[in-house]
C-alpha cells in the first residue's frame, strides 16, 4: 500500500459514474420515493469507490476492476435509465419505453458481480480453471434472465404505455428467464460452497480477509428475505436491502485491503450477540404483551408498561449467557484459553501452580511453541525471561511484542511469531486476565535476580577481601620482619665490632636488643596468623599441618592433596582455624580431627574434639563470619555438639571438581 | 668458606655478608635477583650460596627454583634457602637433594647455630628449619610409635630431621656423645629407621618416617 494515489482510471471510472448518479439524482427525484432515489445512488458511488481503491492499490487483483465496471454498469441500467423512464413519461420526453426496458434489468449485473466476488475474493483467482466453468454459468445464466425478463410481454405492467413495445411472441420467454434463474442460483450455490470451503481452509491473513467478507456475506443473505418479509409491514424495509447493498462492498474493500485494522471476530461476536438477545428480547416482549394482554386486556398500558420491564430485567443477564453461548460455540479457543487461565489462577491461589507457569498457559493459547514472557527489571534495565535468563537480544528480534503495562510503565512483554488480529486480542485478553500471576511471576524473577546479584557481590567481596589478606600477610613478612631481621644483623656486626675487649655490660646490652628483635618478628609472625598463612599457597594440606603444629594439643590432619579454588580453600582453612580455636578455648579438648574430603563436588571441612560438647549451635562472632563465608561459596555450616560428646563443626562447600 | 649470597633487600644483603665476614668467610659476590645470582655462581664457583627464597619479579619461589637450577648444574655446591615463612613442600624436596638446608630468616639472629647450619649445608650435610620439623612430626600425630618415644628421644628426632650429626647434638642438648649416640639407636629402633653412618642418607630416612618423602 505504498501508492497512496488512485489509478486515473479507476479515478475516471469513479467520476463517471458518480456523474451518472448526479443525473439520475435529479432525474428521479420526486418521482419515486425519495429513500430509494438517494440510498440507491450512494450505494453505487460507494461501489465505485470500493472498485477505484482497490484496483489503485492491486492493479492486478480483478476484483477492484470489476467493482469499477459493475457500479458503473449499476448507474447507467438501474438508475439513470430508470430516472430517464420515470422523468420521461412525466415530462412527456421520448424514449421512456426504450429507458424501462433496460431499468427492468437494470439490477441483474449486480447479481453476476456479486458472484464473481464470491469466486474471486481476496486474491482475484480462482482455485482452479475448473471453476471457469462456474463463472460461464452465471455469466449465461444472467443474460438468458435478463432476456427472458425483459422481452416478456408478462412485464407489460409496467411500461408508462402498459404494454411492453418490444416482447417477442415467438420465443416462450418465461422458459428462458426460468433456465437463467436456474443456472444463476446454481452459480450462486456453487460459489457460496467455494466461499465456505476457502474460509474453511484458510490460515493467517487469508483467513482474516475471508471471515470479513462471509461475514458481509452472510448478512447480505440473511437481509433481503427478512426486509422482503417486513415488506408488508412498511415499504421501509427496502432501505435494510440499499444499506446492506452498500455495506457488501465496503466489507469487501476492508477484505483485501485493510483487514489488519479491525477485529472481525469481534464484529462477528458482536454482530451474533446483539442479534440473537434482539431477537429473544422482541420474543420475551411478545410473549409478555400477549400474557398480560389476556388478564388485562387487549391494549392495556400496563401490558405494555410490564413487558417493557420485563425486558429491561431479563436484559443484562440474557446478554452475559448469550455472550457466553455465543463464545462456546463460535469461539472455542478463546472461551477455553480464558477458562484454562481462570483456573490456573484458582491453582495458583491454592498454592498447588508456580506463577511462571502462566508463561505456558499462554503459549498454549495462542498456540506457539516459541512464545515468551519476558520481563523488565527495573534499575537494571536487563530483559530476562520468567527463569531470570537474561534475554536483552531475544525481545527485539522482529517477532510480535506486546507490552504489559498495568501501571504507568511496562513491567514486560510477551514476545512470539504471530500474525493474525485474532491471536493478538486473545494474548492481550490473556495477559489481562493472567495479571496477577504476571506480576506474581515477574516479582519473584526481580528477587530472583537481585538475590543472585547479591551473592555474586558477596563472593567479589570475599575474593578481594582473601586478596587483600594476602597483601598485608606479605607486606608483613616481606617488610617489617626483614626489616627487623636487619636491624638483627647490624646489633650483631655491632657486637663483633666491638670485639672480645668490649665491655660485658654492652655485650649483654646489645644481646638483649637482638632478643627484643627476635620477640618483635615472633609477634608479627602471630599477627599474620590470622591471616591466610602463606601455606596457603601450597595447598590445604600445608596450612592445616601449620595449623596443627601451632596447636598445643595434638591435632590430626588429614587433607587432600588436589587443589581447589583459592576462595574455597581460604573458607575451609578458616573453618579449620576457627574449629580447632574453639576446640581449644571453649572445649578443653585434648585431642583434635581437622580433616577436609572431596566428595561429590562438595569439599567436606569438619573439626572434631574429644571435648566437653553442649555448645550453641550458632555463637557469636567467629562463626558468623564463618557461616557468612561458606555462604557466599554456597555452601553449608553446622554444629554438633551433645554434651560430653564433643563438637563436631562441618562444612560443605562446593568445590566443582 | 667462600660464598655467594642472594637476596633482593639491599639492607639485609650487607647485614649476612658482614655477618659471614666478621666470621672470616669470604664473600665472592652479592646478587639481587635469580638471575644474577645464576650468573654469579658461574663466575665464582662458591663453596656455598646463600639465597632468599622469594625475589623479584614475582617473589613467589624464584630463589628455590634457582636453588634447584644450581644443584642440578653444580650437584656439590651447597645451597641454603631462607624463607620469611614455613614452606613445608619446598623446604623437604631440596632438603632431599642433599648439600641443601632451609631456615628461616631470623635463624640469623642466633649466629653460633646459623654459622654451624651454613658449615654443614657447604660441606654436604643438611639444615632443615626447626618449625618445619615440628610441622612434620606433628602432622604425624597418629602415629604410635612416634608415641613410645620419650620427650628426651623426642627432641633428638627432631635435631636429628633438622640435619644436626651427632655432635651438634650433643652440644646443643648439652649432653656426652656417647648419651646421644644412645638416644639415636633408640630412636631409629623404636621408629623402624636402619641405622646409618652417612649423616644425610640418616636424615633421608627420618623425614621418610614422618611422611615427607618416598625412602630411597
Amino acid at each position: 500500500m505504498n501508492n497512496r494515489r488512485l489509478s486515473p482510471l479507476a479515478l475516471s471510472l469513479f467520476g463517471l459514474t458518480v456523474t451518472i448518479e448526479m443525473a439520475a439524482v435529479w432525474l428521479s427525484l420526486g418521482l419515486e420515493p425519495s429513500y430509494d432515489t438517494f440510498l440507491y445512488a450512494v450505494d453505487s458511488v460507494v461501489w465505485a469507490g470500493a472498485g477505484a481503491l482497490v484496483a489503485s492499490r492491486q492493479p492486478r487483483n480483478p476484483i477492484g476492476w470489476l467493482f469499477c465496471i459493475f457500479a458503473l454498469v449499476n448507474a447507467v441500467m438501474a438508475d439513470a435509465a430508470q430516472g430517464w423512464a420515470l422523468r420521461a413519461a412525466d415530462e412527456g420526453w421520448r424514449g421512456s419505453d426504450a429507458a424501462y426496458l433496460v431499468s427492468s434489468a437494470g439490477r441483474q449485473p449486480s447479481g453476476l458481480a456479486w458472484i464473481l466476488t464470491f469466486l474471486l475474493i481476496p486474491s482475484g483467482r480462482l482455485p482452479s480453471r475448473r471453476w471457469r466453468a462456474v463463472v460461464g454459468l452465471a455469466v449465461v445464466g444472467s443474460l438468458l434472465t435478463m432476456t427472458g425478463w425483459s422481452f416478456s410481454a408478462g412485464l407489460n405492467d409496467g411500461f408508462p404505455s402498459g404494454r411492453n413495445p418490444y416482447a417477442v411472441e415467438a420465443v416462450p420467454m418465461d422458459v428462458l428467464f426460468a433456465i437463467g434463474m436456474l443456472l444463476t442460483v446454481g452459480a450462486f450455490l456453487a460459489a457460496s460452497v467455494l466461499l465456505v470451503r476457502r474460509l474453511r481452509r484458510s490460515q493467517g491473513a487469508e483467513r482474516q480477509q475471508l471471515k470479513w467478507f462471509a461475514f458481509a456475506a452472510t448478512v447480505a443473505t440473511v437481509v433481503p428475505p427478512v426486509a422482503l418479509a417486513l415488506w408488508v409491514v412498511t415499504p421501509l424495509a427496502g432501505v435494510l436491502i440499499a444499506l446492506m447493498l452498500t455495506a457488501l462492498p465496503i466489507a469487501a474493500s476492508i477484505a483485501i485491503l485493510r483487514y489488519r485494522l479491525y477485529e472481525i471476530d469481534l464484529v462477528i461476536n458482536r454482530t451474533l450477540v446483539y442479534g440473537a438477545v434482539t431477537v429473544l428480547l422482541a420474543a420475551v416482549f411478545a410473549a409478555t404483551i400477549v400474557v398480560l394482554g389476556t388478564a388485562l386486556g387487549r391494549g392495556s398500558a400496563w401490558a405494555t408498561a410490564g413487558a417493557t420491564l420485563v425486558v429491561a430485567v431479563v436484559f443484562r443477564p440474557l446478554r452475559r449467557s448469550v455472550q457466553d453461548a455465543v463464545d462456546r460455540r463460535f469461539n472455542r479457543a478463546r472461551y477455553d484459553a480464558l477458562h484454562r487461565m481462570t483456573a490456573f489462577l484458582d491453582e495458583l491461589r491454592a498454592g498447588r501452580a508456580a506463577p511462571e507457569e502462566v508463561e505456558g498457559i499462554l503459549r498454549d493459547a495462542v498456540p506457539e511453541p516459541d512464545l515468551e514472557l519476558v520481563f523488565f527489571l527495573p534499575g537494571s534495565g536487563l530483559v530476562v525471561d520468567a527463569h531470570g535468563t537474561v534475554a536483552s537480544d531475544r525481545h527485539k528480534d522482529g517477532r510480535e511484542r506486546l507490552l504489559i503495562q498495568p501501571g504507568d510503565r511496562p513491567i514486560g512483554a510477551v514476545v512470539y511469531e504471530a500474525a493474525t488480529q485474532e491471536q493478538l486480542a486473545l494474548v492481550s485478553r490473556l495477559v489481562e486476565a493472567g495479571g496477577l500471576a504476571i506480576e506474581i511471576a515477574r516479582l519473584r524473577v526481580e528477587l530472583r535476580h537481585q538475590l543472585a546479584e547479591v551473592q555474586a557481590s558477596r563472593v567479589r567481596i570475599i575474593a578481594a577481601g582473601n586478596v587483600e589478606r594476602r597483601r598485608i600477610e606479605r607486606d608483613l613478612h616481606d617488610g617489617a620482619q626483614q626489616r627487623l631481621v636487619s636491624i638483627g644483623l647490624a646489633l650483631r656486626h655491632a657486637q663483633h665490632e666491638l670485639g672480645v675487649g668490649a665491655s660485658y655490660e654492652a655485650g649483654r646490652t646489645l644481646d638483649a636488643a637482638v632478643a627484643e628483635v627476635a620477640v618483635a618478628i615472633g609477634e608479627l609472625r602471630e599477627l599474620a596468623r590470622g591471616l591466610p598463612p602463606a601455606q596457603l599457597d601450597a595447598g590445604l594440606g600445608p596450612a592445616f599441618r601449620e595449623l596443627a603444629r601451632r596447636a598445643p594439643v595434638p591435632v590430626l590432619v588429614k587433607a587432600p592433596t588436589e587443589r581447589f579454588d583459592r576462595g574455597v580453600e581460604a573458607a575451609a582453612y578458616f573453618i579449620g582455624c576457627e574449629g580447632v580455636t574453639n576446640a581449644i578455648k571453649h572445649a578443653d579438648a585434648t585431642r583434635i580431627l581437622l580433616s577436609a574430603e572431596q566428595t561429590n563436588g562438595r569439599l567436606v571441612v569438619a573439626v572434631n574434639d574429644d571435648g566437653m560438647g553442649g555448645a550453641a549451635p550458632v555463637n557469636g562472632s567467629g562463626l558468623t563470619g564463618l557461616s557468612d563465608r561458606v555462604a557466599a561459596l554456597g555452601g553449608t555450616l553446622r554444629i554438633t555438639s551433645e554434651s560430653g560428646r564433643g563438637t563436631t563443626l562441618t562444612a560443605e562447600l562446593p568445590c566443582g571438581s | 668458606m667462600r660464598v655467594v649470597i642472594a637476596e633482593d633487600q639491599a639492607l639485609l644483603r650487607e647485614g649476612l655478608g658482614r655477618l659471614f665476614a666478621d666470621a672470616g668467610h669470604e664473600i665472592l659476590a652479592s646478587a639481587s635477583d635469580a638471575d644474577e645470582l645464576l650468573s654469579a655462581v658461574a663466575t665464582h664457583r662458591p663453596d656455598l650460596v646463600i639465597a632468599d627464597i622469594r625475589m623479584p619479579p614475582t617473589f613467589t619461589d624464584e630463589g628455590a627454583r634457582a636453588a634447584t637450577e644450581i644443584k642440578r648444574v653444580h650437584p656439590e655446591m651447597g645451597v641454603l634457602v631462607l624463607s620469611q615463612h614455613v614452606e613445608t613442600t619446598h623446604a623437604v624436596s631440596l632438603v632431599a637433594l642433599g648439600g641443601f638446608g632451609y631456615l628461616l630468616k631470623d635463624r640469623v639472629l642466633d649466629v653460633g647455630e646459623f654459622l654451624a647450619a651454613a658449615q654443614r649445608v657447604a660441606e654436604g650435610g643438611s639444615a632443615l628449619d626447626p618449625h618445619v620439623v615440628a610441622t612434620l612430626v606433628s602432622g604425624r600425630g597418629d602415629d604410635d610409635r612416634l608415641g613410645e618415644l620419650t620427650e628426651r628421644e623426642g627432641e633428638v628426632l627432631e635435631l636429628m630431621a633438622q640435619g644436626l650429626t651427632n655432635t651438634g647434638i650433643a652440644k646443643r642438648l648439652y649432653l656426652s656423645e656417647r648419651t646421644v649416640e644412645a638416644h639415636v639407636r633408640h630412636v631409629l629402633q623404636k621408629l623402624g629407621v636402619p641405622e646409618s653412618e652417612d649423616g644425610h642418607r640418616r636424615v633421608l630416612a627420618v623425614l621418610a618416617h614422618l611422611g615427607a618423602m618416598q625412602p630411597r
